[in-house]
């Protein structure tokens, strides 16, 4: 190193001088025999740092990438998707313009296959009768609504002309019938079925089998009929089978706005089908509704839970209507859905809501009571902080202030042991026995349909007890019962704030609900302001009740309770009458009464220590039990207490509920 | 000519070699500085390092999460350390007015942030946006383990953590959720098949390597480097709980299993004893967590956690236990105070010290203190009739939170070999007969108590 010295002629040259350079420095080289020394270390140096660096270089490379690769480790069983349902496949390899539908209609069975798969198939016995409907997506063979509509029963024919008016132009219709489907099948429903291009819907008689195959606004693809011969036997099984040509996806979808919620939109309406404007192209109904927020608002962290099961175009109407109502907050709402139900899940995700499913238990009933267990111990567990929760079930309207109602009352929850709930429900609320939306009672009843749980309720007392599967327990039924309710009661409007309005369920039938939930008064005006809250405390309200008493009028007795003209033809006053009561579970006269009055006779319910409380003719109508309540004090001495002879038993008298 | 020829390949080779470093020097430079952000090249002038990676990427950050409504608050260790030890600085500066870029500047490859996932109103969109204003951005979803305890429910997933990476810095957003038993728990950080493992040094985060569990912290706000944040109000409590954060889920499954095998006991008795239990451990857990004496699920208790996730109704007593070195003479006071009188003990906090307090309908509270030795833990027992003391061995273990009838409790982490120490292999078989001086496979005699110290080491009340 001592020896080398900067050579000074290196600088001045340039790169033009280039030949020039290298020979002086070949010159140089040969002759300074150190220098070419030096020069060779260098350049061997020069390679080993490159060396060098390279090694360095590729080995921090590898450590990076090693380090991203070993931990967190993936663990192999995590991703298990659940297995959606394929689409039918198309046969070759191509792209094949054509689906191969074939569709069976027989007394017994149905069935219903898309190029070899069945996408229905009904062969149970006294179940399924009716007009079954499946919806195509016309661009991609899919199944987007599958119904049946039970037309030999009164109403049914409505609801399938407000689905099949829903399904939006261009979809693949199929109808099949099975058993009956012609009894209660009204002019509105066969004029419904002429303009799809039915020949043989409009006609369909007694008895008739049935298989339809059309595009919704186009051409018939293919129809079969056979006419049942006599009143007692069923026409021949008729076999449909046709080819349903494809349309292009472009002409499926709608182009709406590239926003979030449309996206969320998309996704559902090329999913399923039967929810009429949502999926509009041109005008499409919201799916967001920002109601007012309420001043003030008590619950807005209150979590909700809607128990569904798989109804979802109830429970489409439940959320819209849930998710209208002012103070509401959408994050708290969890949908808790029966069962692996895809369409359901879907209507819950249009909402951007969060669903949760459960594998079904048990059996009718006890499954109901096991999913209500479930869903409420899952609601407090995603909610830890709550001291309440709304439970909801997905076949209510919820009424606008259904939340400033709770707002309003809750406090009474948190203040007042004696009580068991807070109901948005009346069971005598109709609309003839109910008018004043800014009054609250207390009953001994737990109506349910809309209301408040207290989580200590449930975690100390309720969900350790409740009952077990084997036990074929209806929930509500359960919570009713005096070792639950202990004596506890709840709060109720006198004007229900959610309204129910399914038809189908498990113990429901369209004449049920004709006969009692109909004709159910329901809030509509927003943001009743509830009066006197606190007088609803278990002191506070003997108190109220016997000023009422006191100031109430005392009917005639003489007259018959249910002729109109019982109460006098006033508005705003307080009338009390007097029944015979002789225990407090001696419910004869009143079950009467009720049954007359065309309110709730099937138990007792609404009943505070044997009083009730309606309206009648805008009147504030008292009944009393005399002698088991303690307000027969208030009957003066020359009133005889109104004994309503039950009616003589009979076998299967109308109005109880069917089984299904 | 060979000699020139010679030189010639000699020139060349040190020309392509220094171009060849040359190239070698830039890249390793260039790659050098993308890992450690731009901090070398600091600009001039009063602000001071503002322009470096990491700022940016949490200024950007803070932007989004305030403009969306994202309730996020810092958790970073690293910072909140700075933060604690600076603290006035934070507390005194207004908004803008710094000079230095002192916290957020600081060379590294992440700043965590935790989500309080409850008070979250809207979640949809931020993802889009965030992706807008330049972040790329990872969600790790999974199921949501407060379902898990529940017979037969399946979710939509929830979202555990998110990894913003904005150029060569990243947030590290870690889903903080609400439990019962008032605390926040996050989840593992999983990386499913699809997810690119170079995406950021998954290695060097700090949340994530387990699950964990974490009080509910109280916050304030704050301005670091002129940025407004929420932080923890006792950062250094929060900084100290996280090495000992990791979480364990109650094996719900097993359990579920379990109850299928061997049924539930759902008679009045076994249902008021398990609440009494359950009210008693409440008190006790109250009562030592305010004297700040660690304790953990042991015994017939742990093995019910362990096994089925609940009380065992016919085990008639709860179990803790607590290191002796965290002994102190004041718990006896604190729980008389609590309603729960003493009822025995035994041995003395040199040896085999063991506490029994009397709870409601004959529900007993049993203390065990746990003495450490090299490579074994033991506790030790008491025969009041004869003095003879007995030796409970277990290998040596760290402790884990779990939820455990609606509360945050200790268990040991390695819960398998505690419980088969105890119970022998056979623990998931019932045993409702069961003599503590026999039965267990880790108990050995020890001796006898000398009959000068019975007064002190066997006090029965």
């Amino acid at each position: 190193m001592d020896d080398w010295k900067p050579n000074p002629l290196i600088k001045p040259f340039g790169a033009r001088k280039k030949r020039s350079w290298y020979l002086t420095w070949k010159y140089k080289l040969t002759n300074q025999r150190a220098l070419r020394r030096f020069c060779q270390t260098g350049a061997v140096l020069f390679l080993l740092v490159t060396v060098i660096v390279n090694i360095k270089l590729i080995l921090d490379t590898r450590r990076a990438i090693s380090e991203a690769n070993e931990d967190p480790a993936p663990e192999q069983d995590y991703d298990e998707a659940l297995g959606r349902l394929e689409p039918p496949r198309r046969r070759g390899s191509g792209p094949r313009r054509v689906l191969d539908v074939e569709v069976y209609s027989s007394r017994s069975k149905v069935y219903v296959a898309v190029d070899g798969t069945t996408v229905l198939e009904d062969e149970a016995r006294e179940q399924g009768r009716g007009i079954h409907v499946i919806v195509l997506n016309q661009a991609t063979g899919h199944v987007m609504a599958k119904r049946v509509f039970d037309t030999y029963s009164p109403h049914e024919d409505e609801a399938m002309v407000l689905f099949l008016n829903m399904v939006a132009p261009g979809r693949v219709l199929i109808c099949t019938v099975k058993d009956e489907g012609s009894f209660h099948l009204k002019d509105t429903a066969k004029a419904l079925l002429r303009s799809l291009g039915s020949q043989a819907g409009p006609a369909l008689g007694w008895r008739d089998t049935w298989a339809f195959v059309g595009r919704k606004g186009g051409p018939v693809l293919g129809e079969k009929h056979s006419k049942s011969p006599a009143l007692s036997s069923w026409g021949d099984p008729v076999l449909l089978k046709t080819d349903v040509p494809l349309s292009s996806a472009e002409e499926a979808e709608c182009h709406w706005a590239d926003t979030e919620l449309n996206r969320r939109r998309r996704r559902f309406c090329s999913k399923v089908e039967g929810y009429g404007s949502v999926c509009s192209c041109k005008d499409p109904t919201p799916i967001e509704f920002s109601p007012d927020p309420l001043p003030d608002n008590k619950v807005l962290n209150v979590p909700v839970a809607v128990i569904a099961g798989n109804r979802p175009n109830y429970l489409y109407r439940m959320l819209r209507s849930l998710l209208s109502a002012q103070g509401v907050s959408p994050q708290m709402i969890t949908v808790f859905i029966d069962g692996y139900y895809e369409e359901p899940m879907d209507v819950v995700a249009l909402f951007g809501l969060r669903g949760i499913q459960h594998t079904p238990i048990s059996i009718k009933n006890a499954r109901v009571s096991q999913h209500y267990k479930a869903s409420l111990t899952a609601t407090f567990n995603l909610f830890p902080e709550a001291k309440f929760a709304v439970v909801l079930e997905e076949d209510l309207d919820i009424a606008v202030d259904f939340f400033s109602f709770l707002s309003q009352s809750i406090h009474l929850l948190e203040e007042d042991d004696s009580l068991y709930c807070i109901s948005a429900w009346n069971d005598q609320g109709y609309e003839h026995t109910a008018e004043d939306p800014a009054l609250l009672y207390r009953v001994e009843t737990m109506p349910g349909l809309g209301w408040v749980l207290r989580k200590s309720l449930y975690k100390e007392e309720l969900e350790p007890k409740w009952p077990t599967p084997e036990k074929l327990w209806d929930w509500d039924m359960w919570m009713r019962m005096p070792e639950q309710r202990r004596g506890r009661e709840c709060i109720i409007p006198d004007v229900s704030r959610s309204y129910h309005f399914g038809i189908v369920g498990l113990n429901m039938n369209g004449y049920f609900h004709e006969a009692y939930f109909k004709k159910h008064k329901f809030n509509t005006v927003p943001g009743v302001q509830l009066r006197n809250v606190d007088s609803l405390k278990k002191e506070a309200y003997e108190v109220e009740i016997h000023s009422l008493l006191s100031e109430a009028e005392v009917l005639d007795h003489s007259k018959n309770p249910c002729e109109d003209s019982f109460l006098p033809d006033t508005e705003g006053h307080t009338y009390v009458a007097f029944i015979r009561m002789e225990k407090d579970d001696d419910f004869t006269t009143w079950t009467q009464l009720a049954k007359c009055l065309h309110i709730w006779d099937l138990d007792v319910r609404g009943n505070h220590r044997g009083l009730w409380r309606l309206f009648r003719k805008k009147n504030h109508f008292l009944v009393v039990g005399v002698p088991a309540s303690p307000y027969s004090v208030k009957k003066p001495p020359s009133v005889t207490p109104i004994f309503l002879e039950p009616p003589p038993k009979e076998e299967g008298a109308p109005g109880a509920p069917e089984q299904t | 000519m060979s000699r020139i020829n010679k030189n010639v390949i000699l020139a060349l080779l040190t020309l392509t070699s220094s171009a060849f470093l040359l190239f070698q020097l830039y890249y390793y430079k260039h790659y050098l500085s993308t890992k450690n952000g731009a901090g070398l090249s600091k600009s001039k002038g009063s602000r001071i390092g503002f322009d470096s990676t990491q700022w940016r990427a949490v200024k950007k950050f803070i932007m989004l999460t305030s403009s969306q409504n994202v309730p996020v608050f810092l958790i970073d260790p690293l910072i909140l350390e700075l933060i604690n030890k600076n603290f006035e600085q934070v507390k005194n500066t207004s908004h803008g007015s710094t000079s230095e870029c002192t916290f957020f500047c600081v060379p590294r490859d992440f700043t965590a942030f935790a989500l309080q996932y409850h008070l979250w109103k809207i979640e949809e969109g931020w993802f889009r946006i965030a992706e807008n204003m330049g972040f790329q951005c990872l969600k790790i979803e999974s199921k949501d383990p407060r379902l898990d305890g529940i017979d037969s429910l399946s979710g939509t997933e929830i979202p555990l953590h998110y990894i913003c990476k904005l150029a060569a810095h990243a947030i590290h957003l870690v889903v903080f959720h609400e439990r019962s038993g008032n605390y926040l728990w996050h989840g593992h950080l999983r990386l499913k098949g699809h997810i690119d493992r170079k995406f950021v040094p998954f290695r060097k985060l700090q949340f994530g390597r387990y699950p964990g569990a974490f009080d509910r912290p109280e916050l304030q706000q704050v301005a670091v480097d002129g940025l407004e944040v929420l932080i923890p109000k006792d950062p250094v409590h929060f900084v100290e709980e996280i090495p000992h954060s990791r979480f364990i889920e109650c094996r719900y499954k097993e359990a579920r299993a379990f109850f299928q095998q061997y049924l539930d006991d759902n008679t009045v008795e076994a249902m008021t004893f398990r609440k009494n239990a359950k009210e008693l451990l409440q008190v006790a857990a109250k009562t030592l967590n305010k004297l700040g004496v660690q304790f953990w699920l042991s015994s017939g208790t742990c093995l019910g956690w362990y096994r089925q996730c609940n009380i065992i109704p016919y085990s008639k007593d709860v179990d803790l236990g607590i290191f002796i070195q965290d002994y102190k003479s004041d718990i006896i006071l604190a729980f008389q105070d609590a309603g729960l009188p003493l009822k025995h003990k035994f041995g003395k906090v040199e040896d085999s010290l063991e506490l029994s307090f009397q709870g409601k309908d004959d529900v007993k509270l049993d203390i065990f203190f746990f003495y450490e030795e090299t490579d074994h833990m033991w506790n030790g027992g008491t025969q009041a009739k004869t003095g003879k003391k007995f030796k409970y061995l277990f290998p040596k273990f760290t402790l884990c939170w779990t939820e455990f009838v609606d509360m945050k409790v200790h268990v040991p982490c390695e819960t398998i070999e505690y419980i088969e120490a105890n119970y022998g292999k056979t623990w998931k078989i019932p045993v409702k007969t069961w003599d503590w001086k026999h039965s267990p496979p880790n108990v050995q005699p020890n001796g006898i108590w000398p009959i000068s110290e019975w007064d002190e080491v066997i006090q029965l009340y």
